[in-house]
């Protein structure tokens, strides 16, 4: 704890009249906890996984601090706030520099005291009052590191504090250090570099004894990263997953939502409710073949929830194990060809659960010419969890083969794509450095917590959109555009593609949310009207398309409009253009699913 | 004991430890952002593995470079 020597006579930061609430920033390394702070102190709950990156915005909470109410700022951990920094870092160091912070709350990871304190030296440069707080001390000890915090304080000057965040320890000594919080004696004080002043403090207050208690952990970690028994691991995670989500998910738990309670009990019972309203219209418009119950709520509740519930169960899983960043080692040739590095893997990854997010996420990689790649291929090829939800509830029905097949022609669209990309665009990649968290057992409530937020947070971003594309698509078909619309892309409907002129209705479906058109393609393929071969190809243009509305003004926030319409117009040109060939071969070799 | 001349890190078997010489400079700071991780001259350095990519421990982080960043981290074998 604080040392009340070295803090004597400072004047309390905390405790002063303001005509605005205290700005305080967590700020430190990449996955060291701050998030986890961030939710103790507030009570808000800021994403936690186990992977450096999870925050790339700044998150703001109001928390009470002694009798008064502070603003308590999550930032995107930052390794460096001087020099060559990525766009995530850039954010941090921007904050700090606009004065959008008063007092900073350094958090770090115990066992890494050394690069703890070269970031805490450049804050320091920064010169607002702060307070240190090192995280995992369990974890440290674990490893045989142990760090003399009170020595430690007395050579800042500031309060150090020991957590360990996830159980809450630390979290009453933070609050009450508050007011203590001060300017840390560093490098410049001491007339050094950053780096040299790091070393020798790391050196004189952090003791490692030679011994390792977390001897499971480092042999799984080597087992996973190992391509020998990294790459079978792989095979049997997916595989795993497969059945979790794509048997459980999809095919029992749909069974259960789809037919047994909306076909069985909720759509007869609306439909027998409706017979009450004396307008047609307006029955048509609730039940009907377009109806908000019959086709908008059952295909967001019965069809893809189940399918994102289980996904984001697994997902969270992976995310907080430490799993996801180990996979780059394997990927790094692979995206070394599209113009990205190894690192890529996360916001791929992370796509797979939702591309809007994931599209943020690209802030990571450290030059505009690899987001620019990663942005797209995420839009082109990358399926989120609703819409994995239901390619694997129609294919996983047809074969293993139609499922293989399109993945095979969406993965190699997405490296031909980044192959041409990383050519035709000017800039360049960086350097493949990725630092591996720990390896970790998951705990059940961030697991929990995770999986709810991110349900909830389907269902207010997905049901509005599929309500309103069904009230649209019910507009369209009474004022006949519908129809038109049909009959207008009847040449590339049933010509290019192949498939039977309703699916139309479906591609209009999918431009708002692809997960939407393929729901609708779903339904098609249960009542008989779409082959096995129609399937892939429908399903294949769909998961080429842009992901969603959400999407799209994700990108044209992050890149600008005229790049994300850009992007759309090819997009769209290479889900068609994929279609047909796929359409075309499929006929010619004579396969059937 | 004799003296060796610092090998690059991409020239190391696995379980090779040692300490970190310099860090070749370039035009793309390279050595900053090594260095933001706490790879500089002096840290202890342990090499866990070197296919697909090279994978190894400095200080208390584990991480995972490409070959080319390999070959630039300079590393005194103990």
């Amino acid at each position: 704890m604080a040392s009340g020597a070295a803090l004597a006579g400072r004047t309390p930061t905390v405790h002063r009249l303001r005509a605005h609430p205290l700005k305080i920033a967590l700020v430190g390394n990449p996955n060291v906890g701050k998030s986890v702070f961030f939710g103790r102190l507030t009570g808000r709950y800021a994403t936690v996984s186990n992977y450096p990156g999870t925050t790339v915005t700044i998150t703001r909470g109001r928390a009470l601090i002694g009798a008064e109410v502070c603003e308590v700022i999550d930032t995107p951990g930052v390794n460096a706030l001087e020099g060559v920094l990525s766009e995530d870092e850039r954010i941090t160091r921007q904050l700090l520099a606009d004065g959008g912070a008063e007092l900073v709350v350094q958090v770090a990871d115990a066992r890494n005291l050394r690069r703890a304190l070269m970031l805490t030296s450049q804050l320091a440069d920064v010169g607002l009052p702060m307070i240190l707080v090192l995280n995992m001390v369990d974890e440290a000890h674990a490893r045989g590191i142990s760090v003399d915090a009170e020595g430690l304080s007395e050579h800042l000057g500031i309060p150090v504090i020991e957590a360990v965040a996830p159980e809450g320890r630390g979290i009453a000594q933070l609050r009450e250090s508050l007011p203590l919080a001060s300017r840390p004696r560093a490098a410049s004080l001491a007339g050094a570099g950053h780096i040299d002043w790091a070393d020798s403090s790391a050196a004189r207050f952090r003791t490692i004894r030679a011994m390792s208690l977390g001897r499971i952990q480092e042999s799984l970690g080597r087992a996973v990263r190992e391509p020998l028994t990294g790459l079978p691991i792989l095979a049997l995670v997916l595989y795993l997953t497969y059945l979790f989500v794509g048997v459980f998910g999809a095919q029992t738990l749909v069974g259960m939502l789809e037919h047994d309670l909306f076909n069985g009990y909720i759509n007869p019972a609306a439909t027998a409710a409706a017979a009450y309203i004396p307008s047609a219209l307006v029955r048509d418009f609730l039940v009907g073949e377009y109806g908000l119950v019959t086709m908008g709520l059952t295909y967001a509740i019965a069809i893809v929830l189940p399918v994102v519930t289980t996904f984001f169960m697994v997902f969270g899983f992976l995310e907080d194990s430490g799993y996801i960043p180990r996979l780059a080692i394997f990927s790094d040739r692979l995206f070394r060809s599209m113009g990205l590095n190894g690192k890529a893997v996360l916001p791929m990854v992370l796509g797979l659960g939702c591309d809007t997010m994931a599209t943020m996420t690209t802030r990571i990689l450290a030059t505009p010419k690899e987001r620019l790649i990663a942005i797209t291929l995420l839009a082109l090829g990358v399926p989120c969890s609703a819409q994995l939800a239901t390619i694997m509830g129609i294919l996983g029905g047809i074969s293993v083969w139609a499922l293989l097949t399109l993945f095979t022609v969406v993965l190699s669209q997405m490296v031909l794509v980044g192959f041409l990309a990383a050519r035709a665009l000017p800039g360049d990649r960086s350097d493949f450095i990725l630092e591996l968290p720990p390896i970790r057992l998951p705990r059940f409530t961030n697991l929990a917590t995770k999986t709810a937020l991110r349900v909830r947070w389907y269902l207010g971003e997905a049901l509005p959109l599929f309500l309103a594309g069904t009230a649209l698509l019910f507009m369209l078909d009474r004022v006949g555009a519908l129809g038109a619309l049909t009959r207008a892309a009847r040449p590339l409907v049933t010509g290019a593609l192949g498939l039977p002129a309703d699916a139309a209705g479906v591609f209009v479906m999918g431009f708002l949310r692809r997960d939407y058109g393929a729901a609708g393609l779903f339904k098609m393929a249960q009542t008989g009207s779409l082959t096995g071969v129609q399937s892939v190809v429908a399903l294949t243009v769909m998961t080429l398309f842009v992901p969603c509305v959400a999407n799209l003004l994700m990108i044209i926030r992050e890149r600008g409009l005229r790049t994300g319409l850009a992007i759309l117009a090819a997009v769209t040109v290479i889900a068609l253009g994929t279609g047909a060939a796929l359409n075309m071969a499929l006929a010619a070799l004579h396969v059937r699913f | 004991m004799t003296i060796q001349p610092p090998t690059t890190l991409a020239h190391l078997a696995p379980g090779t430890r040692g300490r970190v010489a310099r860090i070749a400079r370039d035009l793309t700071g390279r050595a900053e952002r090594l260095a933001a991780l706490g790879v500089t001259p002096g840290a202890a350095i342990r090499v866990l593995q070197t296919f697909p990519g090279i994978v190894f421990e400095c200080d208390q982080t584990e991480m995972a470079v490409e070959r080319a960043v390999a070959r630039s981290i300079l590393v005194d074998v103990d």
